[in-house]
């Protein structure tokens, strides 16, 4: 298997600070709008058994990327060395098929139309630092590196690969809560994709 | 902003990198929070030179690191950064690993940092007023000009009314208040304004009953308690939020007391979701099981209490079945948590602000520090430490600001006292309470303050009754603001300072613990303006008190503070871990020392005349106030006005921080404003059905005092009796199309919500303000 970077989020150390988001849109400079990572949060329970629980994602750089497959103008690609998917900004006509493919919404649009998303910090991991949302991650509940690595990291704190069609290389790790409420992961996204269900084939 | 040219998004780009990399993961070791490394001290003192030392971190080769101090949070700095400069511009900034305080880690107020600087918002050059008050006309003057105009007024009314007529309102962020003080000092006048939610109003309550202001052992605890606090919110890279998982991950039970499931009660074993404002009754009702169930430590209540016999009788009226009306938690659950404490050693308690905006702050404060003696909590390990080191900062120290000069008849000048006078001078110096500032300027008693100096705090959405400030502020000869940014009445100033950020200065030093390290440059001011440390010194010598200002030497003041540390500013600047004295190790059960402290009065007499816990406080019976910890009812409420539930049904308070902005400010700031785009008011699933609401809805919210509009954020995470909004909002951000909103009628302005009836909307101790009134939701 080639090498896969990946993202790993412990619900269970996210305290909803909002930190990795805004470190990511002053990293990369983003303008108005367009917001490579995002806090979402889950609400469950009847009062007071209440259970509040939360997301931190962006691009989950899938194997097998719904957005790369659409691209009239191939314009995506996945990173041979590291499996980190790329939009060239040159190529992209800015059709929003990419858009409509990804069950997650990664794929954002600035003033110039064109597709923007995370990329991982390539540069910054190049440099030999993480990439800014981990970096600044005040309760240490994102991590990233290789799949096989963090998938061992998962598996020893109760978590998993998050499943998907598109196969994202995203491990979550559940909040344990009072309630023994579960949440499934894939429910934080229907407010960003109304109409899709991720786990559902094309 | 730029766009989506930046290189390494291309795929050429991309294909050239070396994309390599190992697990990165900071899992291992979850932290504990310590004030400041070890290793730290180990620094050598380099010789000293005028320049920053500039850092060498991994990066780009074009941009360069600043080593320095976030500023984005009040009342204190500390958490360590470096300042990314690219062609000149402040870009970004990053954590240092090596600042003890937040480890590499921040929050997202800090990354907003580069537009708050470069916000169009900011002032840019000093102003006077041309027109009506009110009405926002200015004229652009110098630095010089502007520090005439307010010294010329000052030297006037010192002269015609005496310097008493000056009062200085307290900033939001704290680290220039000693200079305010000294400032005051100088000028002959007592009446710094503080306003009592935050901090001081708790300090008073536990110094009076066990010495000091107690530190929760979160690291060493079996139980910890999380009491109207929010430590997720207040500075998430400041270790609170590495405290919180750490103990949740070494198994430590933790309960939050707080009336809605903010992110750390998401992180709780139990939530007890009290009502706003009767945190006291709660209490109560435990010191009630704890003693009826004789669940203390005989030992400790023997040895170093005093009063408990009399606390027996006078708590058998505060059963668990008492509190259930007024706190809406039931009896039982009451019952189960007062014995869940008492007997799971060693807990902790971390009390919050929440508990200081309510009018029975000071018996609330009493009876939490009460219940943590009597149980044996009390400077044990994993308890409630008393070595003094909650207010801990480095520096500074009492004569900065004078009080040496302090006498029986400048207390007895004190325009509104904050506390009674025979408690004066308190923590910081002599204060009048912030709001009587304006009742000062609109009755004219005791007398009329005749100026009102504003820096870094926005009355109009700090205070309770916006009406009246803004009568106030009509009203009284000579305002002055001085901000960063313009703020919610800077239409009525006379005179508008403008200071820089804390990016664009190299001073104060910061303290944290009892370490200080030196703040670095990163850009130069983008304006005519300077620090506003540099302010109060040039004022202070424009006035006269040049004696008193270092005769206008910043540098001769760092030094002087850091004097007792053996240390200049200069060699400090060398440091780029900062310095700090030897770490002691930690002393338990020094009740002794504790119980024998000496008090910020006039007489120094001790907290504690009997040298132990004061249950029964006679210093409080002495000048007329309760010598037991009481009940009082907030002005309004289900149990105190059921009269109003027909028209106004549900309890309403605001919320003290947010995760996000910073008091009343930072909305302009984009980066932030897109996370939290609107005033919101969060409201139960089931209230907002009864009235037709679904989340995104407009609402009204209308309470006798006044009406604000805002958006439902309709969840479950709320006592369905109850709603709560956030304070502080009015700030517009023109790049999202927001616009100001007005601080009365059709704003969000909460302040204008709440009663301000002199008899029962303050504590009558500590001047506490309530935050809690009752109110009808309804669709806008």
């Amino acid at each position: 298997m080639s090498k896969q970077l990946g993202f790993y989020f412990d619900a269970g150390r996210c305290v909803q600070c909002h930190a990795c988001e805004v470190a990511c849109k002053s990293t990369h400079e983003l303008e108005l709008g367009p917001r490579w990572r995002r806090v979402l949060d889950r609400w469950a329970g009847k009062f007071p058994l209440v259970v509040n629980t939360s997301l931190s994602v962006s691009c989950m750089h899938c194997a097998d990327p719904a957005c790369a497959k659409v691209c009239p103008v191939t314009a995506i690609s996945k990173r041979k060395e590291d499996g980190v998917v790329v939009v060239d900004s040159e190529e992209c006509i800015g059709c929003r098929a990419c858009r409509k493919a990804c069950p997650y919404g990664a794929p954002q649009y600035g003033h110039n139309g064109k597709m923007q998303k995370c990329y991982l910090c390539t540069d910054r991991i190049a440099l030999g630092l993480q990439p800014s949302c981990v970096a600044t991650c005040p309760g240490e509940a994102l991590a990233f590196g290789d799949v096989e690595e963090l998938a061992k990291l998962a598996a020893a704190r109760g978590g998993e690969k998050m499943e998907g069609v598109t196969r994202p290389s995203l491990f979550v790790i559940p909040a344990k809560n009072v309630a023994n409420i579960s949440i499934e992961f894939h429910s934080f996204f229907q407010e960003l994709h109304p109409g899709r269900t991720p786990s559902a084939q094309e | 902003m730029k766009d989506n040219k930046k290189p390494p998004l291309t795929r050429r780009d991309f294909l050239s990198r070396s994309g390599s990399a190992g697990i990165v993961t900071a899992l291992a070791g979850a932290g504990t929070l310590s004030v400041f490394a070890a290793s730290a001290q180990e620094t050598p003192l380099v010789a000293a030179a005028a320049k920053p030392p500039i850092d060498t971190i991994k990066g780009p080769a074009s941009e360069m690191a600043i080593p320095t101090f976030c500023a984005m949070c009040g009342p204190s700095y500390g958490c360590g950064i470096n300042a990314i400069v690219r062609d000149g511009k402040f870009i970004r900034v990053e954590g240092r690993k090596d600042a003890p305080l937040n480890r590499g880690k921040l929050c997202a107020k800090a990354h907003a940092a580069p537009q708050w600087v470069y916000s169009p918002q900011r002032l840019k050059y000093p102003m006077r007023r041309v027109g009506k008050r009110g009405k926002g006309k200015f004229e652009k003057i110098s630095w010089d000009q502007a520090l005439d105009l307010i010294a010329d007024k000052l030297k006037e009314q010192k002269k015609r009314y005496g310097p008493e007529s000056l009062a200085i309102l307290s900033p939001a962020h704290r680290t220039y208040s000693t200079y305010l003080y000294r400032f005051l000092t100088a000028h002959g006048s007592p009446n710094y304004g503080h306003s009592g939610i935050c901090a001081i109003q708790k300090a008073f309550a536990f110094s009076y009953t066990v010495g000091t202001h107690p530190a929760p052992d979160i690291e060493n605890t079996k139980l910890y308690v999380i009491w109207a606090k929010q430590p997720v919110y207040a500075g998430s890279s400041k270790g609170g939020v590495r405290s919180l998982i750490a103990a949740k991950e070494r198994g430590v039970k933790i309960v939050a007391i707080k009336p809605t499931m903010e992110p750390d009660v998401a992180h709780s074993d139990l939530w007890i979701p009290i009502r706003p404002g009767t945190d006291a009754a709660f209490a109560l009702a435990l010191l009630h099981v704890v003693i009826e169930e004789k669940l203390y430590d005989t030992d400790f209540v023997e040895k170093w209490t005093y009063g408990f016999d009399r606390l027996v009788p006078h708590v058998r009226k505060y059963s668990p079945e008492w509190a259930e009306p007024i706190t809406g938690i039931p009896a039982q659950q009451a019952r189960d948590f007062a014995r869940l404490y008492a007997t799971t050693k060693p807990a902790c308690i971390e009390v919050g602000n929440g508990l200081e905006h309510a009018v029975s702050c000071n018996d609330a404060v009493r009876a939490i520090a009460i219940l943590s003696a009597i149980t044996g909590n009390l400077d044990r390990k994993g308890g409630d430490l008393l070595n003094g080191n909650f207010f801990g900062g480095g520096g500074g120290g009492s004569s900065f600001t004078l009080s040496e000069r302090y006498t029986q008849e400048w207390v007895e000048k004190i325009v509104g006292p904050e506390f009674p006078k025979a408690f004066q001078p308190g923590f910081e110096g002599t204060s009048t309470a912030y709001y009587r500032v304006f009742e000062s300027v609109l009755t004219g008693k005791p007398y009329p303050i005749r100026t009102i100096i504003a820096p870094g705090t926005q009355p109009t959405v700090s205070t309770r009754g916006t009406a009246n400030v803004l009568a106030a502020l009509k009203k009284v000869d000579f305002f002055v603001v001085i901000d960063v940014t313009r703020t919610a009445e800077i239409d009525y100033a006379d005179v508008v300072i403008p200071v820089t950020t804390m990016y664009e200065t190299d001073h104060p030093f910061e303290g944290f613990g009892p370490a200080v390290a030196a703040r670095n440059k990163v850009i130069e001011p983008l304006g005519d303006y300077k620090s506003d440390y540099e302010f109060w010194i040039d004022l202070g010598v424009r006035m006269g008190y040049g004696k008193d200002f270092w005769n206008g030497s910043i540098e001769a003041c760092m030094d002087e503070q850091l004097k007792p540390m053996g240390i200049t500013y200069a060699e400090l600047r060398q440091r780029k871990q900062g310095f700090a004295p030897p770490r002691k190790p930690p002393v338990y059960e020094n009740y002794a020392q504790a119980f024998t402290a000496h008090s910020t009065r006039l007489d120094k007499g001790p907290y504690l005349p009997e040298g132990k816990v004061a249950i029964y406080n006679t210093t409080f019976e002495k000048l007329g106030f309760n010598p037991l910890p009481e009940w009082r009812e907030p002005p309004e409420s289900p149990t105190a006005t059921p009269e109003l539930l027909s028209k106004y049904p549900l309890t309403f308070s605001d919320f003290h921080t947010s995760k996000v902005y910073n008091a009343a400010w930072l909305r302009n700031v984009a980066y932030l404003r897109e996370v939290m785009p609107d005033p919101t008011l969060q409201i139960h699933p089931e209230t907002a059905a009864e009235r037709g609401i679904v989340s995104g809805d407009a609402v009204v919210v209308e309470s006798l005092h006044g009406s604000i509009t805002l958006k439902a954020d309709v969840n479950p995470g709320i006592r369905p009796d109850t709603v709560m909004a956030l304070h502080g909002w009015w700030q517009g951000c023109a790049e999202l199309g927001k616009t100001n909103l007005p601080v009365l009628e059709g704003g969000a302005n909460t302040n204008s919500m709440y009663s301000t009836d002199p008899k029962r909307a303050y504590d009558p101790l500590v001047t506490a303000m309530t935050s809690q009134t009752l109110v009808q939701v309804r669709k806008a």
